[in-house]
């Protein structure tokens, strides 16, 4: 009886959460299916129902190229995270070298220094290599390492207990194979979380395509399509509100489907020794 | 001596892009930070050196109190607010075994929602008088307050938004509770131990390194916490916005959600004092480093990693 | 160690890759002007297409001039631009804001050269319209459209209080304000004649300063806030307004109205009476809210002799230093800022002023009783404008700032708070721009 009653509460109060979490996204999806004068105002029901809202956003403006764009520099962003920051953070998690907490300290310093600031020298550093008007500001610099993506990635391969690597390394495999073919598979939960964030933040991201693409319209991404339904005096914020769900819908499904990814893969009983 | 200079280069090979990346887009901005604080700078003209001119002038800034007082306030409160409600619903989650796919998503959602539409939704559903949530407190008889029009709410309701857009911090510590062993869990309830003491003994220790993360990224973040201020404080004003909102704007009501990023933004940018923002920036930077040695201190050197 | 003097001293030389700005020789009168053009502007929309509307009736009547348009770009991105050795020829700006630093500093060409070729009529243009383009005797910009500010009054709301005349003089607003709030038994604010607060919607020290005739800058650039005795009769006349009102009640009531942009407009819902707006509005409060009866006059004034002044502001366009076509540049500003039947056709889509005196007398532009009054606040000789400075709009935030703390009760010394105004905006001279 009191196992039920405890599911029931825990429920409830998953519940309760949910309603909490949603409500601002009810607001926008209801907002996008108003009239323009009925948007932003204080009558929160559609008094009628305009799905041609979602029609007008890919008229007015070419969405399907800001998608594509998007897609691309997520996902071209998440790929070159993965292969230049997780050796590295294997490097700082797990192999011991003279300077390795320095190191982290520094990059964890990366992320210290506001990003209006970086931007004048770094601005300044890709209109000399012609690279303005384009995405690949944002995109290269992940070949080079992700300072939170490093991070995240150190420490949850701290978690992994260390038994499992000397086993490897006493049977012969050098680092990398240590890595790739051991750790790997068992960092999956802290891999998948690194990836899936550095995706969502590329997704949403508005200051970097502003200021690197802002001025060749055939590289924006989502983000800054989001600001196109507006006059200097008006805007039409059931428009905005609709390629704002538009602009949700594929990363909420990315996120169902991959979230397994934090479950398997991880059934860490039972060690050794 | 051969082993040496293997393991050396094994390292090497595994740090490198991230050496480079450290180098360009960090070294050189810092240097270039560092360097612009000591000039005369608007971007348009050569920088002219004025020496300790702009660190002077942040003592006789009439304005970079409020600023300042404002953004700890946010570290003060922001950062231990999401860590424990990430974990908090982090550890509800794992409890639920029936729809568990569904409800992290719904849980995750607000995460995934662009932070301008993000804010403005939150500022119009909290909106006095007619807003629903109001309306709906209204109902209750209960007095409810200005949310982002009052100078004392506005803080707590962005501390509010956070809060709602907390799944990114519980998806990584839903992440790393998952991987605590349920074997060193059976083992202590066999021993007698409760569930707090389960959480300490056990739970907590093999987390601890993603919490040292969220600490020290939370109070990085917040130390730049900017657009979501910018945005509801002009959407409060009246002046929603689909962009970073209005600089005329910033601060509403009485300049309580004016942030330290905001006022290095505007000085910056908008009036031409890129040297001393550029000043602000390098303080910023110093405080930030402070605050994350004093955090990171344990996790340098991993002793235990089981 | 010494590497590292090379690299911060490649970093300075990289960061300051900005050339300093010389002056280019112009091509004789006359002669033959082709290539591409590059014109960057801040509209999005329905506004963008009638930008390209212009445009392409300029490409028409130069058929050897090629525009390549680019919406959506703010100021902060042409001086990024500009600064990163790049940026369009031809940028078109939302505000006044940047012309103090661009023509300090070069950014923007200076203009003279080009209008003493081509003789352009400098006096087609009213007088404000040619202060808020220039910075210290410098030329660097063209204006293009203007907004002039007036008073919004409910005619239904005035009826009903009995009131036949919007108000002349301060005295009468505060006193037509009062007469037509309407409060609930608990002295919760239904209809405010006038809402007060700095802030709210378009009232800013900028905007009701001409009430007053109130000054901002000297003529060397350092503030005239603090000495001006009209900012103090303005900030007493509204802080006297709120407190009637109450502080917070007042604010309890703005909480609740609705948003500028959109339909919920609390002048045009009838939540208030009287509003301070630009002409702009005439448009939007006919074409969301049909059924609101409501007219327009100039700004109340402290002095008779000023009555039917206002404020009055605009976009401007410039040519870049990094332009590569510098004479193409300048044929389409000219187009754009002199040719009467473009301005006309541009002030009748965007519902703006047009800048110069053959396109305000236009038999082209559409004109209502309305729209008339904006035109002559434009025209009349009192009328200000928020003069340019090399700070952007430091001076008028940082007095705005104050003027937040002074309505809710924070600053009980209105001369030492204006003082301290002064030195703030100085010292914020001192360190940019």
């Amino acid at each position: 009886m009191n196992r039920q009653l405890i599911w029931i509460a825990r429920h409830s109060l998953a519940i309760a959460l949910c309603v909490m979490f949603v409500a601002p996204v009810g607001f926008l999806l209801l907002t996008s299916l108003m009239s323009d004068a009925q948007a932003l105002t204080s009558s929160y029901w559609p008094q009628d129902w305009h799905f041609e809202n979602y029609k007008d956003v890919f008229a007015k403006t070419p969405m399907a190229r800001y998608l594509l764009n998007t897609v691309l520099y997520a996902g071209a962003a998440t790929v070159f995270m993965l292969l230049s920051s997780v050796p590295a953070a294997y490097a700082l998690a797990r192999l011991r070298w003279r300077g390795q907490g320095t190191v982290l300290v520094v990059i964890v310093c990366m992320m210290m220094i506001p990003p209006q600031v970086t931007t004048v020298p770094l601005y300044l550093m890709w209109a000399n290599w012609g690279l303005t008007g384009t995405l690949w500001p944002l995109v290269l610099p992940m070949l080079f390492g992700d300072a939170f993506s490093i991070f995240l990635l150190r420490q949850f391969l701290l978690t992994i207990p260390g038994e499992y690597l000397d086993a490897a390394r006493v049977d012969g495999c050098g680092e990398w194979r240590t890595l790739l073919r051991v750790v790997l598979p068992m960092a999956r939960p802290g891999i998948a979380a690194a990836a899936l964030f550095q995706f969502f933040y590329a997704w949403n991201d508005y200051y970097g395509p502003l200021l690197y693409t802002s001025e060749n319209e055939e590289n924006w991404t989502l983000s800054l399509g989001l600001a196109s339904f507006k006059t200097v005096h008006h805007v039409q914020w059931n428009l905005v509100s609709a390629a704002t769900i538009l602009t949700m819908v594929p990363v909420a499904a990315l996120f169902f489907f991959a979230q397994r990814a934090f479950v398997q893969g991880v059934t860490l009983t039972g060690v050794k020794g | 001596m051969h082993h040496k200079l293997r393991h050396g280069l094994t390292v090497a090979s595994f740090m490198a892009p991230a050496t480079v990346g450290i180098v360009v887009f960090f070294v050189y901005p810092l240097l270039s930070a560092v360097y612009f604080s000591f000039t005369k700078f608007d971007l348009l003209t050569t920088p002219e050196w004025v020496g300790l001119r702009n660190y002077r002038h942040m003592f006789e800034d009439s304005f970079l109190g409020t600023a300042t007082r404002n953004t700890l306030w946010f570290v003060a409160v922001m950062v231990p607010a999401r860590m424990l409600g990430g974990l908090g619903s982090a550890m509800l989650l794992t409890t639920l075994k029936r729809g568990s796919g569904l409800y992290r998503t719904i849980f995750y959602l607000p995460a995934l929602a662009p932070p301008v539409a993000a804010t403005l939704a939150f500022v119009y559903l909290l909106k006095p008088g007619v807003g629903p949530v109001n309306t709906a407190l209204g109902h209750l008889g209960v007095d409810a307050p200005l949310w982002f029009n009052s100078p004392g709410w506005s803080k707590p309701s962005l501390v509010l938004l956070c809060l709602w857009g907390v799944g990114d911090v519980m998806v990584l510590y839903l992440a790393a509770l998952l991987d605590v062993p349920t074997a060193h869990l059976e083992a202590a309830s066999l021993d007698g131990a409760n569930a707090w003491q389960r959480f300490r003994h056990v739970t907590l220790p093999h987390i601890s390194p993603v919490v040292v993360f969220t600490a020290v990224i939370g109070v990085i973040t917040t130390l730049q916490y900017f657009t979501q201020a910018a945005v509801a404080a002009s959407a409060a004003s009246g002046q929603a916005t689909t962009g970073a909102g209005i600089s005329s704007t910033f601060g509403y009501p009485e300049g309580s959600t004016f942030t330290y990023p905001l006022w290095l933004y505007v000085v910056g940018f908008r009036y031409g004092a890129l040297g001393y923002a550029n000043a602000l920036a390098v303080v910023l930077f110093v405080v930030a480093f402070a605050v994350s040695l004093l955090l990171l201190r344990r996790t340098i050197n991993p002793e235990r990693a089981s | 160690m010494r590497r590292l003097v090379v690299l911060v001293a490649a970093v300075a030389l990289t960061a300051a890759c900005t050339p300093a700005p010389k002056d280019k020789p112009i091509a004789d009168p006359g002669a033959d002007v082709s290539g591409t053009v590059e014109f960057w502007h801040f509209f999005t929309d329905r506004e963008a297409e009638a930008i390209d509307s212009v445009v392409a009736d300029f490409q028409a009547s130069h058929p050897k001039i090629k525009v390549v348009v680019k919406s959506g770009q703010d100021d902060s991105k042409m001086t990024q631009a500009i600064g990163g050795g790049q940026g369009p020829d031809v940028g078109l700006s939302y505000s006044t804001d940047i012309v103090g630093q661009f023509c300090a500093s070069g950014a923007w060409l200076d203009l003279a050269q080009y209008i003493a070729r081509d003789k352009v009529p400098m006096d087609a243009f009213p007088a404000t319209v040619k202060q808020y383009t220039e910075f210290k005797g410098k030329r660097c910009a063209m204006p293009v459209l203007a907004d002039a500010y007036g008073l919004y009054y409910n005619k239904k709301l005035f009826a009903d209080a009995g009131i036949a005349n919007p108000p002349k003089t301060l005295e009468e607003f505060a006193e037509d304000a009062k007469k037509l709030t309407k409060r609930s038994a608990d002295g919760t604010i239904q209809t405010a004649g006038f809402l007060p607060e700095w802030g709210f919607y378009e009232n800013s020290p900028a905007h009701l300063g001409p009430m007053v005739g109130a000054g901002w800058l000297k003529a060397d650039g350092t503030s005239a806030i603090g000495g001006d005795a009209g900012w103090q009769a303005l900030l007493k006349w509204q802080k006297d307004l709120v407190d009637w009102f109450g502080y917070d009640k007042l604010e309890a009531f703005r909480a609740g109205l609705g948003d500028e942009y959109s339909d919920a407009n609390a002048f045009q819902k009838g939540q208030v009476a009287m509003n301070i707006d630009g002409e702009y509005r005439i448009a939007f409060a006919k074409d969301q809210s049909p059924d609101l009866q409501f007219g327009v006059a100039p700004m109340p004034t402290s002095g008779a002799d000023r009555y039917g002044s206002g404020y009055v502001t605009g976009n401007v366009i410039g040519i870049s230093r990094t332009a590569k076509n510098p004479e193409a540049a300048w044929e389409l500003i000219k187009y754009l800022t002199t040719d009467t039947k473009a301005i006309v056709k541009l002030a009748n889509s965007l519902k703006n002023i047009p800048s110069t005196k053959d396109a305000l007398a236009s038999p082209d532009l559409k004109l209502d009783g309305d729209f008339k009054t904006f035109i002559d606040i434009f025209n009349h000789p009192k009328t200000t404008t928020t003069p340019p400075s090399s700070a952007g709009p430091a001076y008028q935030e940082t007095f705005q700032t104050f003027c937040n703390t002074w309505q809710s009760g924070g600053a009980p010394d209105l001369k030492a708070g204006l003082a301290g105004v002064d030195k703030d905006i100085d010292s914020l001279l001192k360190l940019g721009g």
